[in-house]
């Protein structure tokens, strides 16, 4: 029970997220920023006021450690199609102290 | 990008790429941002005094008390007082447009100013000595308030025009933006001392205006009296040369530096 409690823990903190999901992230992650950056400096630059490019920066920022970092539905969409599962059938025997354990 | 750490520090990483060029390009705008600055600074009357000029003084010597005139502000109006103090003042009109405060562009946050006497070493192959009479922190409309920004004096024309519970509290004077400094007859902040005890009867001295512009973002610049780019060197900003005068007997005028928070505002305690 705690194991089982301990595991789910383990795995929200550490948000596995798929290849395709991963591919997306690290695109998502390069233009946000880029277009962050741009827009804040233009928004300073035409208000004149570095203000805005400073907390127009950080927000923007901030945005995109929320769409980025949590392993939101939309980068599991592509899950890994592993082969099934094989019987041991035949397969290696292994033996404990002279006894066959499977 | 697999797990949570991961991504976390990629964005991180990435955010602080994105800040250094923006930073980088922050510093780069002002060089199109115009500059034209201009000032007229005339001096008022300069004593020499023997005495302790600090109450730290261990021994006493010569010091020079400046008074000056400073105006860096837009202006229809001038006081002109005679060089006698007996007559009253008169009102003159003057249209030159002087100002610095196009030195205050999107990046400034601050503009140090400062007033310095330049005057010839004893020795010829000595370098000329300077020395700061008067100094002030302006700040843009930006910046926070801090106690060691300067507080502008009211001037003749908006002291009569505003009421006088109105306490400015500004760096500028009302209803004008940074940059613009009117100072009539200014006291000095410091009093001047030359390390060889004498400076009664020095010749050739100037008083220069100077500045130091700290922008949020980029490179410190100080005065530059060159055009460059869109930078126009500064017009004007020096007095006419003077030459120290003769020490004073006992009776000496008033040469007391300015006083309370305005003595210690933008001075190192």
């Amino acid at each position: 029970m705690a194991d089982a409690l301990l595991e789910k823990v383990r795995e929200i903190l550490e948000g596995h997220i798929d290849f395709e999901g991963q591919r997306t992230a690290e695109l998502m992650t390069t233009a946000f920023l880029a277009t962050v950056g741009v827009f804040a400096f233009l928004a300073g630059y035409i208000a004149q006021n570095i203000h805005y490019t400073l907390y127009l920066g950080l927000a923007g920022t901030a945005l995109t450690f929320l769409a980025i970092v949590p392993p939101w539905p939309f980068f599991n969409r592509n899950p890994v199609a592993w082969l099934p599962a094989q019987n041991g059938l035949g397969a290696i025997g292994i033996e404990v102290d002279g006894k066959k354990v499977s | 990008m697999h797990s949570v750490l991961v991504r976390a520090q990629n964005v991180f990483g990435f955010f602080t790429t994105v800040a250094f060029f923006v930073a980088a390009l922050i510093a780069l705008s002002v060089v199109v941002s115009p500059q034209s600055p201009s000032a007229s600074l005339k001096l008022r009357n300069v004593q020499v005094v023997k005495g302790r000029p600090h109450y730290y003084s261990t021994k006493k010597e010569e010091y020079a008390h400046v008074k000056f005139d400073l105006d860096a502000g837009t202006y229809t109006r001038i006081l002109v007082l005679p060089p006698s103090n007996n007559r009253p003042p008169l009102l003159t009109r003057n249209v030159a447009t002087i100002d610095l405060s196009t030195l205050f562009n999107w990046n400034t946050k601050q503009v140090f100013l400062y007033i310095t006497a330049t005057y010839p070493s004893l020795s010829p192959i000595e370098p000329p000595s300077q020395a700061i009479v008067w100094d002030a922190i302006i700040p843009s409309t930006s910046a926070p308030w801090h106690q060691n920004q300067y507080i502008h004096p009211p001037t003749r024309n908006t002291a009569s025009s505003s009421s006088k519970s109105l306490k400015s509290t500004a760096a500028f004077p009302a209803n004008a933006s940074p940059g613009i400094v009117r100072l009539a007859s200014q006291r000095p902040k410091y009093q001047i001392t030359d390390v060889t005890g004498r400076i009664a009867e020095r010749g050739n001295a100037t008083l220069e205006l100077g500045w130091n512009v700290q922008p949020w973002v980029g490179a410190l610049t100080w005065t530059n009296r060159r055009d460059w780019g869109y930078w126009k060197g500064l017009v004007g900003g020096r007095s006419e040369q003077f030459d120290f005068p003769p020490l004073k007997g006992k009776k000496a005028e008033d040469v007391g530096t300015v006083k309370g928070g305005e003595k210690n505002r933008g001075s190192p305690a």
